[in-house]
């Protein structure tokens, strides 16, 4: 790539090249000299690309090719395996930790989706509101929530293990009445789901409010004029107006919980409530690494996500754009 | 004068204070108090295997932290691995946003392939690159013998000098992270109107002149939103190093977790998140800061 500046210098047109090098002149052309509105030429736009390929694509055929392979091809060395088996697979599906393995993916879908869905339903509402309504301290309140949803969450982990441990409690004020009290939530793919849900509303407000922002107002106006009212107008006109933005915004708060650690790291004990990448880290085991297993699990747990990604990421680079870069 | 139309405006207030009041219950709860109560705890003695005595310390735990070895080797590694990591990430996730930017046959498979390592696990990613590290078996020597880089004789054990660990751990979140990169930034450059090239052209200009007069000029608030959030993603980096090493002076949020709950001093380990808090803290009101700045520019 950083030889690519040399081989621009554009052919000099001082005299007519001679009748036998117009051919080479024009395969200079195509390949070395980029058109004018653009930047690389063709040469090393492939050069590039190919290197770009290679260096996304290789770790993770490395992967899928260690989990069909058997353990003498692991342990020997090979990238591709001899003999391709399912053995790996057969093994963790089947095997003495299936059932562990299986809830954990079961735990990682309920905790993926119900994150999605509550974060969704609450921080899209609030969207609208800002997006919408002029209101004191509207900015501030804005900026606010974007801090928090920049905050990373080691630093209100501790707090929020204790308020799962004790349980979440609603109290109603000067009274010694509870609106709401769980019991402990440690423990259960609960205290996952309220932790997620309160790191990706934030996420979802910032995100939605800029969207909602760029639906003009005349739609909702003449949804008014129709005698809809204001619940009916962001139901029928805003919403079905919104879905890429609704989309790209559920895509990362799914992308997000299916993909957390730390947090499950520390409120999960047992298998009731293990997610996924907990469960693969446990093939770490005291007698060193089960990589047939790991390799494995890690493909399957990885597939979802990298299946969702490849087809969405129309909506995932728009998302970007509005949510990281324009606010 | 009271006019429907201030009547309207009032039900308008109570609609969207409505609609805002599960969003401010959540975040009162789960957000706002447990950040008041850690600033509150990081002042006490919370030792929970301690039979939980809660005793008023002051700023003992943060004087602590600050004498201690361990919490300035983690800060280094910290820095260290977020420079690193952001630097290499902006450079590779540039010229790759700038290939795939360009118009050719199959961009949209290029596209799509770049997002696998970034959709991928981080935990797997961490396992994954784990693997590949692995002496004797592992991808990176049985290539590196092959290419003969490296003389068959020679086996080394990549991750066992934890001073050099963290250049490893940065190899695996460069390839998980470059794309992310690239794709804030092909955001940015989807932005940058052709005629500016085709003016650029005109005055003879060549690939390094382009880039260096028009894209990235051009490209600066989405470079700086990219840096900001990325090094914010690079100070939080835990799964990896769960994986490569059982050292919890690799990163401020190992060591920071490993205080919570291995040990249980949630005193100590609240005092350690300020710490790492405050860090981000400057970066965050950067990013607003910025981000303002975009705003107001639209």
């Amino acid at each position: 790539m950083s030889k690519a500046g040399p081989s621009v210098i554009t052919p000099g047109n001082a005299s007519p090249p001679p009748q036998q090098s117009l051919h080479r002149r024009s395969i200079r052309q195509v390949w070395f000299t980029p058109k004018s509105n653009e930047l690389i030429p063709k040469f090393w736009l492939w050069l590039g690309l190919l290197i770009m390929a290679v260096f996304t694509l290789a770790p993770f055929i490395y992967l899928f090719t260690s989990s069909i392979s058997d353990t003498p091809d692991l342990l020997g060395g090979r990238l591709f395996p001899a003999h391709p088996t399912l053995y790996n697979y057969v093994r963790l599906l089947t095997g003495n930790g299936a059932g562990d393995y299986l809830a954990s993916v079961r735990n990682s879908v309920e905790v993926a989706v119900m994150t999605t869905v509550i974060s969704m339903v609450i921080g899209t509402l609030a969207a609208y509101a800002f997006a919408r309504f002029r209101f004191p301290l509207r900015m501030t309140m804005l900026f606010g929530i974007l801090a928090m949803q920049i905050l990373p969450s080691i630093s209100i982990i501790v707090p929020l293990y204790i308020t799962m441990r004790n349980g979440l409690s609603i109290p109603i004020p000067f009274t010694h009445a509870f609106l709401l009290h769980t019991g402990s939530l440690l423990d259960s793919v609960w205290s996952l789901i309220i932790a997620y849900t309160s790191f990706s509303i934030p996420f979802v407000v910032w995100l939605l409010s800029g969207y909602f922002q760029t639906i003009p107002r005349e739609l909702e106006e003449s949804a008014f004029v129709d005698g809809c009212g204001r619940w009916r107008a962001m139901m029928r006109v805003i919403l079905p107006l919104s879905v890429p933005g609704l989309a790209a915004t559920a895509i990362f708060t799914l992308l997000n919980a299916w993909d957390e650690f730390v947090i499950a790291n520390a409120f999960t004990q047992t298998y009731a409530s293990k997610t996924l990448p907990i469960a693969i880290a446990e093939f770490i085991g005291k007698h060193g690494m089960d990589w047939g297993l790991m390799t494995a699990g890690g493909f399957i747990g990885s597939l979802p996500p990298v299946i969702i990604a490849m087809f969405l990421y129309r909506y995932i680079v728009s998302g970007l754009t509005v949510g990281g870069v324009k606010g | 004068m009271r006019s429907p139309r201030m009547a309207q405006k009032k039900k308008d207030m109570w609609f969207a204070l409505l609609l805002i009041v599960p969003t401010a219950l959540v975040l009162v709860r789960v957000f706002i108090v447990p950040i008041y109560q850690s600033a509150v705890w990081s002042l006490y003695h919370y030792d929970l295997l301690d039979g939980s005595t809660t005793r008023f310390v002051g700023l003992q735990n943060y004087v602590d932290a600050l004498k201690s070895a361990a919490f300035w080797l983690a800060t280094k590694r910290t820095f260290y691995f977020a420079v690193l990591t952001v630097v290499v990430e902006l450079l590779l996730g540039f010229f790759i946003a700038l290939l795939i930017n360009q118009k050719f046959r199959g961009r949209t498979f290029f596209r799509a392939i770049i997002i696998i390592p970034w959709a991928m696990l981080t935990l797997v990613n961490g396992l994954l690159w784990d693997w590949i590290y692995q002496p004797g078996f592992g991808a990176l020597t049985v290539v590196l013998h092959a290419l003969h880089i490296l003389p068959k004789t020679d086996n080394p054990v990549w991750l066992a000098t934890s001073s050099h660990i963290m250049n490893f751990v940065a190899v695996a979140d460069i390839w998980k992270m470059t794309p992310f990169m690239s794709l804030i930034l092909l955001a940015g450059l989807q932005a940058i109107p052709e005629e500016l090239y085709e003016a650029a052209a005109m005055d003879g200009a060549g690939f390094w002149t382009k880039l260096w007069h028009v894209t990235i000029p051009q490209l600066m608030p989405s470079i700086m939103v990219a840096v900001v959030l990325r090094i914010m993603g690079a100070f939080r980096v835990y799964d990896i190093l769960t994986v490569f090493t059982g050292d919890p002076n690799t990163s401020l949020s190992y060591l920071t977790f490993n205080n919570a709950f291995r040990y249980f001093y949630f005193g100590k380990a609240s005092a350690l998140a300020w710490l790492s808090t405050l860090f981000i803290l400057v970066l965050i009101t950067l990013y607003i800061r910025m981000l303002k700045r975009n705003m107001e520019a639209n």
